[in-house]
């Protein structure tokens, strides 16, 4: 009985949802649309520095120290054209400045310590930081070059030598980093909007009062348009993979099922929240707000999609541990690029069923009258 | 305890299918039901009538079970109603259907909702569409029927169930006068079945087809009885006055209403002016009396009819709005007093409008003059929404020509629309605005003049009743009173030109008789109204009018010339069984010639001297106690002349 009124519901969200051709050209194509801005358009990495050098010196280790600076692809030059030194970067034609002061090959190879003056545009931190790392590692190895060409057995002398290894991604491709990442936070927005559009719908045409004149249970209701939601998001979840694999050549790396198994229970925490938010609100201009603000500013900050969760600060760390896009970013993470199976997931998907569980009781609380309130 | 209890009960008791016992609503600090008592037998076609916001959506709400009463007993079947909900259909009075699905898909859906079995359904759809004839349209989407047919598959959807209780929130709104015939001749099929009836209804023609009605005012419960009881229990007789100038008969009868004299109440209702009166024969004379210097037909002495006990009873309560003269500053045009000269406000030839490959406008001409209140009547979905909306130039025309105001061209320019107004059949007020703010709003769009301002809005809240409510939320009103707002809204910076679109659909008889006083007052000062309506009584009042059948102007005419063009006699048959000696005409004639009017049926006939001895044949037993010829009325020439040219479109 329970089950033929929760078919019942499905089958009528699902031909309501196919009934308007635009909305669902809209589910299917925003995703998408979504998917390549965010994989195209967004780079941490950072590439194409202007750098500005003024080389007073003229000399062959001036002009090889330069090239070295260069040779690391993170600058491009940049021109000069202020009067006085500072004004690229207070123009904001060059990030980096570098002067070379007349007299810096004498000074090395006399054996003095020879001087280079690097100025850094820090408003832009993580630039700043990535361009003093790349500085100091260029100036590490120049000097290394200048002491090899006088005594080459020193380097034998240093006690320790990191042997770094990059896995998993060892040419640090960043489609493998942001495109697993982002089908958390598509499918962590569109599945709830639509779901809650649904419902405040049925409020704003006065069926809703149709469903409260026969005696379906809140948990009949509450079930029946997941259900018919959580395949929708499914159909996205699928076009979204195969579009990453076409265009971002991101596939599966060993066992897909806990892929499957934590997509569906992700998708049924988003729907119920889109519930939640569906019962709480009474216009869909208000449950597409809501959804809004709290589904993109926690896809985006809370859950590790751009941001390293370790270095948000406290009250919100522990909120990032109610994010259930959190887990699921971790979790395609996990099969597109680590592949470590069950033995590095299972946690994740048992992280979102307790989170689902706890939504789908706050859905129900709010729903369980199935009453007009007064 | 138990026992005692069952044997307690009366066998009549067990018949009882819904029982309320000292119900209350709270709203916050407003009352919607104060202590209603009601009990409703099994196979009862019960009405709750009364004007809007007497709690009658309230009450629905609670025995369907999806609201929760403040105190007392609401019981459908012995159980409380919110557990007797498998039992109950309610039709809400929003139409409760899902847009985007077909009819077959709504009725599927409402099934699996109430757990039909499975084995079932099939039998049960075929068998309430065929019943509500919508088996053509199984495959049409729910949002593309007319209203008549959408609470049709409302029915069906609540039908399909099985239900032995159906409660009813003014199914009949918004739909035409041929289809209300038709949807309450099912709820008289449905209560031969056995199937209670509870249906609340603004239109107190209906109201006269139930077995008991209820009359109820600010959340209690007035007076209870059969129509039939209601009427002898006012104790006076209603007079039928027809005479040609009904505005100066009214007048000369008005000065004569005494609360306990011999003229209780007079009121002019479409082509008659009913006079109540204490006793028929002095009353009778003293009327004729005072209308000495005019030309009267014959008057008749009949019952009163439910409209009366209604209004009788809001005079008791002193609720009968007042009319407040409208705070004037232009004339536009001389009144109608020179019809030599008229001129023309709205002049169309040839209009036509295609959706698609639907034809919603076929060739239309229309002329209506400053001054004059021209109707545009007609089925649902015959093209008069759309005929209104291009001739205010919100919709472009498809091709044809048109002047408005006298301006051909732009008919979007800003200088032009100021001189227009406009009421939509969907209310046109924000509904998370107060009152007032929606006001100073229409006014300001409008360009009032600040100073007229505040002056046009004291009597905008004067004639709708809400004087020290204006700070309420406009969705907090009751439907009816909306409507009075928004027509306020409308007609606050005096247009020249007028388009009201179905204003009094949804609202009580008094505010219908309100809001025709205020047309009248409007056209008489030289605006040029163009109104459509489902209530053909109240079009009796358009100095012309014309019948649109599938976008084409059928007939035009004023009221009386469109009655002379009837075909046939009309007669009115006075029976004891009305449902059922209906039922046995229908069998004989066609569709057109017979319908019911209130308690009494119109027969059109060609050949009177033939047909009359084979209809009382046809009745036999329940032969008709009274047959008299009676002039056609514009609703007996409606019918006939809609279902002529082919009947309302589907």
């Amino acid at each position: 009985m329970i089950m033929r009124r929760i078919r019942n519901q499905f089958f009528k969200e699902l031909e309501q949802f196919q009934r308007d051709r635009l909305g669902v050209a809209l589910a299917f194509i925003l995703p998408v649309i979504a998917l390549l801005i965010i994989g195209f358009a967004i780079r941490l990495e950072a590439k194409n520095i202007p750098l500005v050098v003024r080389d007073l010196d003229q000399s062959t280790l001036s002009r090889s120290y330069i090239e070295q600076l260069y040779a690391t692809n993170l600058f491009v030059p940049a021109e000069w054209q202020g009067v006085r030194f500072p004004d690229a970067i207070d123009r904001g034609t060059a990030q980096v400045q570098v002067t070379i002061p007349p007299g810096f090959a004498a000074d090395v190879n006399a054996g003095r310590t020879g001087e280079v003056l690097v100025v850094i545009d820090g408003s832009d931190v993580i630039n700043a930081r990535v361009t003093q790392l790349a500085v100091d590692g260029v100036t590490l190895s120049a000097v290394q070059r200048a002491l090899g060409e006088g005594q080459l057995g020193e380097l034998e002398q240093f006690a320790i030598v990191a042997q770094v290894r990059l896995w998993f991604n060892p040419g640090r491709q960043e489609s493998l980093f942001i495109v697993p990442g982002s089908y958390g936070v598509i499918l962590a927005i569109f599945p709830p909007l639509l779901i809650a559009i649904a419902l405040v719908r049925e409020k704003e045409q006065g069926t809703i009062l149709q469903l409260y004149a026969s005696s379906l249970s809140a948990v009949e209701l509450l079930l029946g348009k997941s259900l018919a939601y959580m395949l929708v998001g499914l159909g996205e979840a699928v076009l979204l993979f195969i579009v990453g694999l076409l265009l971002f050549g991101v596939r599966f790396i060993g066992d897909p099922i806990p892929l499957v198994i934590g997509t569906l229970i992700f998708l049924f925490t988003g729907v119920q929240l889109g519930l939640i938010i569906g019962i709480f609100t009474t216009t869909q201009s208000a449950a597409v707000q809501a959804i809004g603000t709290i589904k993109v500013l926690t896809a985006f900050l809370l859950a590790g999609f751009l941001f390293p969760l370790n270095s948000v600060p406290f009250p919100f760390s522990v909120a990032s541990y109610l994010v259930p896009v959190r887990y699921y970013i971790e979790l395609c993470r996990d099969v597109f690029v680590r592949g470590s199976g069950w033995f590095g997931t299972w946690y994740l998907i048992v992280a979102m069923v307790l989170l689902g569980i706890a939504e789908f009781g706050i859905a129900w609380w709010g729903m369980r009258r199935m009453q007009l309130s007064s | 305890m138990v026992l005692s209890q069952s044997i307690a009960r009366s066998p009549a008791l067990e018949d009882v299918t819904i029982h309320i016992q000292k119900l209350y609503k709270h709203y916050g600090n407003t009352i919607a039901i104060r202590g209603i008592d009601l009990d409703i037998r099994r196979g009862e076609l019960f009405g709750l009538i009364g004007p809007d916001g007497a709690g009658k959506t309230t009450t629905f709400n609670i025995l369907g079970g999806v609201m929760e009463a403040t105190a007392g007993v609401a019981q459908i079947l012995d159980l409380p109603a919110r557990n007797a909900r498998n039992h109950t259909g309610y039709l809400t009075q929003q139409f409760s259907l899902y847009p985007d699905l077909s009819v077959d898909e709504n009725i599927h859906y409402s099934a699996g909702l109430r757990l039909v079995p499975e084995d079932q359904l099939d039998a049960r759809r075929t068998k309430y569409l065929k019943l509500m004839q919508l088996e053509p349209f199984r495959d049409r989407l729910a949002g593309w029927l007319s209203g008549g047919m959408k609470q049709k598959l409302a029915l069906c959807c609540a039908l399909v169930a099985e239900p032995q209780v159906l409660l009813l929130d003014e199914p009949t709104t918004g739909v035409d006068t041929i289809a209300r015939r038709e949807f309450w001749d099912i709820l008289a099929r449905l209560t031969a079945e056995g199937i209670t009836v509870m249906v609340a209804t603004p239109d107190l023609d209906e109201a006269e087809r139930c077995d008991r009605v209820a009359l109820i005012h600010t959340g209690q419960i007035q007076q209870v009885g059969s129509p039939a009881a209601l009427k002898a229990a006012l104790h006076l007789s209603r007079l039928v006055i027809r005479t040609a100038d009904l505005v100066k008969a009214e007048q000369a009868l008005i000065p004569l209403i005494e609360p306990n004299g011999q003229i209780a109440d007079v009121s002019t209702l479409g082509d008659h002016i009913e006079v109540l009166v204490k006793d028929a024969q002095p009353g009778t004379a003293l009327v004729r009396d005072r209308l000495k210097q005019q030309s009267i037909e014959p008057i008749q002495a009949t019952d009163p009819t439910l409209e009366n006990v209604f209004i009788a009873l809001l005079r008791r309560k002193g609720s009968i709005p007042q009319s407040i003269p409208f705070p004037r500053s232009q004339q536009f045009a001389t009144p109608t007093a020179d019809p030599a000269t008229p001129k023309l406000a709205i002049s169309a030839r040839r209009l036509n409008r295609v959706f698609g490959s639907f034809h919603a406008v076929v060739d239309l001409d229309l002329d209506v003059h400053y001054g004059e209140v021209y109707g545009l009547l007609g089925a649902n979905g015959a093209g008069k929404t759309t005929t209104i909306k291009m001739l205010c130039g919100l919709l472009p025309i498809s091709c044809g020509e048109m002047s408005l105001a006298g301006e051909r061209g732009n008919l979007r320019s800003a200088a032009l629309r100021q001189r227009i107004g406009y009421m939509s059949q969907k209310f046109t007020l924000y509904d998370d605005l107060t009152i007032l703010e929606n006001l100073h709003f229409y006014s300001g769009v409008y360009g009032i003049p600040p100073r007229q301002q505040r002056e046009k809005i004291r009597w905008v809240l004067a004639m709708c009743g809400l004087e020290g409510q204006e700070d309420l939320l406009t969705r907090q009103l009751p439907g009816g009173w909306k409507q009075r707002v928004a027509f306020g809204a409308s007609v606050m910076h005096e247009p020249e030109i007028l388009f009201l679109d179905e204003p009094t659909s949804g609202t009580d008889v008094l505010a219908r008789q309100q809001f025709w006083q205020l047309i009248n007052d409007f056209a008489r000062h030289g605006t040029a109204i163009l109104v459509t309506t489902h209530y053909m009584t109240e079009a009796e009042q358009c100095n012309r009018m014309c019948f649109m059948v599938a976008g084409r102007k059928v007939t035009e005419g004023s009221a009386s010339e469109i009655k002379a063009m009837q075909p046939g006699q009309l007669f009115e048959l006075q029976v004891e069984t009305l449902q059922t000696s209906y039922n046995l005409l229908r069998q004989h004639l066609e569709p057109w010639r017979i319908s019911i009017f209130g308690d009494r049926l119109h027969v059109v006939l060609d050949h009177p001297d033939v047909e009359l001895p084979q209809i009382r044949s046809w009745l036999q037993t329940d032969a008709p106690s009274k047959i008299q010829p009676i002039p056609f009325s514009l609703e007996d020439a409606f019918i006939g002349e809609v279902q002529r040219a082919g009947g309302a479109p589907p």
